[in-house]
């Protein structure tokens, strides 16, 4: 847990090791990036303000070296931090004070994701150029290997479970953050970088369409 | 009675005034027309009078006999306008026996006439404006002559008509002036109601602009400082709010985490200590609820993010997450155009309110008609008293009947964001009464179509 106040870095590794997790702080980025280095967490919580390296920039980082789980938890809900942070990587977003058990059960579901990628025996599935191996958790645009983070992943995973049909972005946020009722923008930012990755021009997307009004599709 | 409008008052002043200034010019050029056609046609009846009288007194000396005087009279060239008669002594004569003309002469100027004087007279004879002209020929012979003005009556009544209708015409333009020239000047006043309109609907960046108008410049200029300003505390009022509720938000997460450690573990606390610590639990999580309605309440104004929403879907969830069950619900499916996060909070503070003051919800009842989506939520509590209804959407008010709460929860902001996000869509509520008992709350909802 990335948290430069004290107190909160505290109180919140104290109840995350209540509910079963070995928790660890750090009081700013550059001590949390290397952290994850040396010992590395299976999710990272990063607070925003952030003395030195902001959380955007943390982040970033953290999000360069490999697909870790990253959830926020701010003070800040504008819509401005949540987009910014959740196209700098972020997976989720929580806004403080959270209530422990449903951090908890944002951990949770998480985790559920990074096991999700593994378990189902589908055969691989092709969109046109794209290729998407849910066994292997891969996928592959024109036969090379695209670098996506599980949450990605997983949303691929979905709309190529159902496709060609349209999932409201509830049932995306059911199905892949296990939301009932959250934060739409989520699935929004998620399919902007989604597209970014598989799609040959992410401003006018063949694979990854929206249906106006209703939600998204994966098709040819 | 209500006051008549600017408008309606200023057309009435130009129709009045262009109505007065026209009926004063009528009047006065159809006075000076009827003087000088009156004195024109005096001066030639005078004239023609002379001249007639000229010729009869040199036709009936002194000693004239009856017959004389008449072929005398006769051989005058009157025109059918002008009778010609003749007094000498107590007898009348005349062209033809037509002696009746005479009955047309007042005694008076008779009078007058006798005594030697002429005399020049407007009468009435058969209903017929006439002039009478006395020539004194002899001590007891008077020549008169009636010369009928019906040619001249007809035309000053043409003249009235034409002079009335133009009067109304006048008036009727001074009307149209009136109505058009409000218009031109009440159009930046328009203006300026939109603008008001505007900032009363939300949009707090509508300004005038003062080069538009520069009769007005003052006017435009004043409102959009006004403008300013207000927008300006506003703004004021709403940042301070939301940074007082960022700055509660990390020490509340410090609470929040380490109550939860604490009543994790009440078990192994002593009685006294796990008492305290349930306390500080349930107050930690009340004041979060306190703090998230006040961010709430400090960015409602902006508008609502609209898009479609199974509502009966949402109010399920909702009524499930509340502990109410989903059956209340009037069943099916409704798809309205409407902001899901502002709606499903709403939903949740009405179930909230009914749970806290009216024994929980019995229905939630949706209803599309044309393009209003209705959502109403019925209790079967004591229902709302006439003297609460007014305040009961205002902040920080809570029902006198507060002893029915049982946990001691809510933040007093329940209701108060229920009106802001029904505001966001443009919508109402309102709170009645339920029949056979118990509160209802209405909450319209605009523009719903999908």
């Amino acid at each position: 847990m990335i948290e430069d106040d004290d107190r909160i870095r505290l109180s919140l590794v104290l109840a995350l090791e209540d509910e079963g997790y070995a928790a660890r702080g750090a009081a700013t980025a550059e001590e949390g990036l290397a952290l994850q280095r040396s010992e590395p967490a299976d999710t990272v919580l990063v607070d925003l303000m952030l003395p030195g390296i902001d959380g955007f920039e943390c982040i970033r980082q953290l999000r360069r070296d490999d697909d870790v789980p990253i959830v926020v938890v701010s003070a800040r809900d504008d819509t401005h931090d949540v987009v910014a942070a959740l196209e700098a990587g972020a997976d989720d977003y929580v806004v403080k004070p959270v209530a422990i058990k449903e951090l908890s059960a944002r951990l949770r579901a998480l985790k559920r994701r990074a096991r999700a990628v593994t378990a189902d025996p589908v055969p691989t599935l092709t969109f046109g150029d794209l290729e998407i191996s849910p066994e292997a958790g891969e996928v592959r645009k024109r036969g090379a290997a695209v670098a996506v983070t599980r949450t990605e992943f997983q949303l691929l995973c979905e709309l190529a479970e159902h496709a060609g049909r349209v999932l409201s972005r509830q049932q995306l946020l059911q199905r892949v953050w296990q939301y009932d009722g959250g934060d739409e923008r989520l699935v929004d930012v998620h399919v902007g970088r989604l597209r970014q990755k598989i799609e040959d021009d992410s401003g006018s997307p063949r694979h990854l369409v929206t249906v106006r009004g209703l939600g998204y599709k994966l098709q040819r | 009675m209500r006051r008549a409008g600017l408008r309606a008052r200023v057309t009435a002043g130009f129709t009045a005034g262009a109505l007065g200034l026209s009926a004063v010019m009528a009047l006065v050029s159809y006075q000076i027309t009827r003087q000088s056609l009156l004195a024109e046609r005096e001066a030639t009846a005078v004239r023609a009078a002379y001249y007639d009288a000229a010729i009869v007194r040199e036709g009936v000396g002194a000693g004239a006999r009856p017959e004389n005087i008449s072929a005398v009279l006769r051989t005058l060239d009157t025109g059918e306008d002008r009778r010609a008669v003749l007094r000498r002594g107590d007898v009348w004569y005349a062209r033809q026996a037509d002696t009746g003309a005479t009955g047309a002469i007042p005694a008076e100027l008779q009078q007058r006439a006798a005594q030697g004087r002429p005399v020049v007279q407007r009468v009435r004879a058969d209903g017929v404006a006439a002039l009478v002209v006395a020539v004194p020929l002899a001590p007891d012979t008077v020549y008169y002559e009636i010369d009928s003005l019906r040619e001249l009556e007809q035309t000053l009544r043409v003249l009235t008509l034409v002079l009335t209708l133009v009067a109304a015409g006048t008036g009727a333009a001074g009307a149209g002036l009136g109505w058009y020239a409000t218009r031109y000047v009440l159009r930046p006043l328009t203006r300026v109601a939109d603008a008001a309109q505007e900032i009363a609907g939300g949009r707090s960046d509508a300004r005038l602009d003062p080069a538009a108008e520069p009769d007005l410049a003052r006017l435009s200029t004043s409102f959009n400082h006004m403008v300013d300003e207000l927008s300006a505390r506003l703004e004021r009022d709403r940042r301070f709010a939301a940074d007082v509720s960022h700055e509660l938000r990390s020490p509340l997460q410090t609470l929040a985490a380490a109550a939860s450690v604490l009543t994790r573990r009440a078990d192994r606390l002593d009685e006294r200590s796990a008492t305290a610590a349930g306390l500080v639990a349930d107050e930690v999580a009340r004041f979060q609820s306190l703090v998230n309605d006040l961010l709430e309440l400090a960015r409602s104004d902006q508008p609502a993010r609209r898009g479609p929403v199974d509502v009966a879907q949402l109010a399920r969830r909702v009524c499930a997450e509340h502990g109410v069950p989903e059956d209340v619900v009037t069943p099916g499916s409704y798809v309205w155009r409407v902001d899901r996060r502002r709606i499903e909070q709403l939903l949740g503070n009405l179930l909230d309110n009914a749970a806290a003051y009216g024994g929980g919800a019995t229905a939630v009842r949706l209803a599309f008609d044309g393009d209003r989506g209705r959502i109403e939520v019925d209790d079967e509590g004591p229902g709302v008293s006439a003297e609460d209804k007014p305040v009961i959407f205002d902040r920080f008010v809570r029902g006198r009947s507060s002893g029915a709460r049982k946990d001691g929860a809510g933040t007093g902001l329940g209701l108060a964001l229920v009106t802001r996000h029904a505001a966001a869509h443009g919508g109402t509520v309102q709170v009645l009464d339920r029949p056979g008992g118990g509160a209802r709350f209405r909450v319209d909802l605009p523009e719903c179509a999908p």
